[in-house]
């Protein structure tokens, strides 16, 4: 009933947009919309496409420049350029073209999610809905998919396509710890019994919220009734009191007994390969592997979720702006990143080694071997552990509550 | 005892760092209470390089630096004589109104500028980004100048006119080598602030414009140290190798057979 619901004020949406004044845009969103395939990749040919993307990690970064940029150039004749620019300037600017009835924007395609997304599609700066135009999204995603419908509880609606997805793990030194917590409980009696080994970054850093909000997920009364329903501070205040008696438990035996936090995931990481303390944690399960082959981690690190209450993942995704000038480019770009080749070669541990949004079902046997045999290196917990853990992320709107919230309950307690 | 005061200090606070920081790039990452041991990496350098881009960045991190270091020049000079020399009505008004662009958080003022900037034809441009650089720098620019217009006095203009020299002699000869010290702290300074502007070369510049912040600055969400220790000594040696630029440039505009080279004073 509610999906329905979601579906008709979807429609009414479009319809509302398509009587608004200005006729240029969708027109440009209807001549795609009536393109077949063949056409939109005629259009592509000798279209240069400008990706933009936060630029912090050579894996990804080489990814990109040595792998896709010539298969891309190869396959469709489409040419990616890669502008390293943090995705919160990425939506700034897009606002401030719109604004200033900017119609020949300079960016193609964005990497993004989340509180970014609900940011971008709130204010019309998407094009679209394109998703069921891509061939390889139809083929071999499913797209019925909950994970691919919502983005951190804001419908998609087809602005964005799926390109990755990760998973919420800690990062251990074996060589420290025999057995991993599995719990909250045992965590809460890991840092009692070894104080100033553990920590977590401060709310506001986003590995910092994610920890929380793994707190959040432990100790509400219902696990569904967060996920469900949407933001509503009555809830939140009734379901977070523990969150705060469990984080305020714990300030004492944290590392220098909690009277200062990490202020981000990356001090956290130089805390951990300086061996201060004996964990980290981060989204992407496969985030080590490159750490510890680089010496920067300890050889000895590996990774554990907990049992209880699970591991939260999110999906990231792909999309064009509504004044792209390469529209039909970015959707072949598009098209092949989510294509099984390029999403195994983003699996390889050589580059980016981060999981992938495709449904291992739908491919055929020798796409579906070679997903399965790929060898993700030691660091990486087994998919099997991932899936069984796996938990989806509750409304955007928790992210900045949480974080205020923190600062009251805990940081200046 | 001063003198090795001050050397000593200066290993301990310049030096030192400095050669750390070389060594931090070429080496992997060294644990502490670990024993010494040295095993080379060029892997710094070569992330350093991969980015096929970086080359051209430098060149334009450099070119924009030394743009705004002209204005910046241009304008802080004749500004801070003016300020310096003449007096008039709401003076110290206009003096505070100056340094303005300074309190204002660069965002706010670059967000205000990029709808200016696109209905200009200026963003997405390295000109635009040019413009925009000279907001949080033409301050200090014009503050430094005044200070040096206020040392020089008025006298030795005053002088020099007297002896039938034209203002732009006046300024070649008299004003430009005795103000040379200001010029030289200014010149680092706006280089200095230029080539770190990351948010307002994202915004007005938009991804077309790539600078070397605009690669370098994502890396600092890392913590692989090899990596950030190779950005920062080439971000660290461009200041400098702007500065070693004007200089030059100052020498040639310096005449040979100017006043003070003839030994006069």
């Amino acid at each position: 009933m509610k999906k329905t619901m979601a579906v008709l004020t979807g429609i009414a949406g479009l319809f509302l947009m398509g009587c608004s004044n200005h006729t240029e845009d969708t027109n440009a969103a209807q001549n795609i919309k009536d393109k077949s395939w063949e056409e939109i990749l005629q259009e592509a040919d000798g279209e240069t496409v400008r990706l933009y993307m936060w630029g912090g990690d050579e894996g990804i970064n080489q990814y990109i420049d040595e792998y896709v940029k010539p298969e891309l150039q190869a396959e469709h004749n489409v040419t990616l350029d890669r502008i390293p620019l943090d995705t919160n300037e990425i939506i700034q600017k897009l606002e401030t073209e719109k604004r200033a009835g900017q119609d020949d924007g300079t960016i193609d395609l964005i990497w993004m999610n989340g509180e970014n997304f609900k940011r971008a599609k709130e204010n019309d700066l998407l094009f679209g809905p394109f998703t069921d135009q891509i061939p390889s999204y139809q083929a071999f995603y499913d797209t019925e998919s909950l994970d691919f419908q919502y983005d951190f509880g804001t419908e998609t609606d087809g602005l964005e396509a799926p390109w990755g997805k990760v998973q919420f793990v800690f990062h251990y030194d074996a060589s420290k710890i025999q057995e991993p917590p599995a719990t909250l409980d045992e965590l809460m009696k890991f840092a009692e019994e070894n104080p100033g080994r553990f920590t977590y970054p401060a709310a506001g850093d986003f590995t910092g919220d994610a920890f929380i909000r793994h707190v959040l997920y432990g100790k509400a009364s219902s696990i569904e009734q967060l996920l469900d329903s949407p933001f509503s501070e009555e809830v939140a205040e009734t379901e977070s009191e523990e969150v705060w008696a469990y984080l305020n438990d714990m300030t004492p035996h944290l590392w220098r007994s909690g009277a200062t936090y990490p202020s981000s995931l990356t001090e956290l990481d130089r805390l951990y390969s300086q061996g201060e303390v004996w964990m980290t944690m981060g989204y992407n399960e496969a985030r080590a592997e490159d750490l510890v082959e680089k010496g920067i981690f300890p050889e000895t690190t590996e990774s554990f979720v907990l049992q209880q209450p699970g591991s939260i993942g999110n999906t990231h995704f792909l999309s064009i702006p509504d004044n792209s000038r390469a529209k039909e480019g970015a959707m072949a770009a598009i098209d092949f990143l989510l294509s099984p080749e390029a999403q195994l070669a983003k699996l390889e541990p050589a580059y980016w080694g981060e999981n992938t949004p495709i449904d291992l079902a739908l491919l055929d046997d020798e796409d579906k071997a070679a997903f399965e045999e790929l060898d993700r290196g030691e660091t990486v917990i087994d998919q099997q552990t991932l899936t069984d853990a796996f938990l989806p992320e509750i409304d955007a709107e928790y992210v900045p509550w949480l974080q205020e919230k923190w600062i009251d309950e805990v940081a200046s307690q | 005892m001063k003198r090795s005061l001050f050397y000593s200090l200066a290993i301990l606070f310049f030096l030192f760092p400095a050669i750390l920081l070389g060594l931090k790039s070429v080496t992997p990452i060294w644990r502490w209470g670990e024993p010494l041991s040295f095993n080379w990496t060029l892997r710094g350098w070569t992330s350093f390089w991969m980015d096929d881009r970086i080359l051209h960045a430098l060149w334009l991190s450099l070119l924009i630096a030394l743009t705004v270091t002209l204005i910046n020049l241009a304008v802080g000079m004749m500004a801070g004589k003016a300020l310096s020399h003449s007096s008039f009505k709401g003076k110290s008004m206009l003096e505070t109104l100056l340094l303005l662009p300074l309190f204002v958080p660069a965002m706010a003022a670059a967000i205000g500028l990029h709808i200016t900037m696109i209905r200009l034809g200026l963003a997405n441009h390295w000109t635009g980004v040019v413009i925009v650089h000279l907001v949080p720098t033409i301050p200090y620019t014009i503050k430094i100048m005044k200070a040096g217009y206020d040392r020089l006095g008025s006298d030795l203009i005053d002088q020099s006119r007297m002896l039938k020299a034209g203002p732009f002699r006046t300024f070649r000869e008299i004003e430009l080598p005795l103000l040379l010290p200001s010029v030289r702290s200014a010149v680092f300074l706006v280089v200095t602030i230029s080539m770190s502007q990351y948010v307002l070369t994202a915004i007005i510049g938009g991804g077309s414009v790539i600078t070397l912040p605009i690669i370098y600055y994502p890396f600092l969400q890392s913590v692989d140290d090899t990596v950030m220790a190779a950005f920062s000594i080439v971000f660290a040696i461009l200041p400098v190798f702007a500065v070693l630029i004007i200089e030059l440039i100052s020498r040639f505009f310096i005449t040979k057979n100017s006043f003070f080279n003839r030994g006069a004073v």
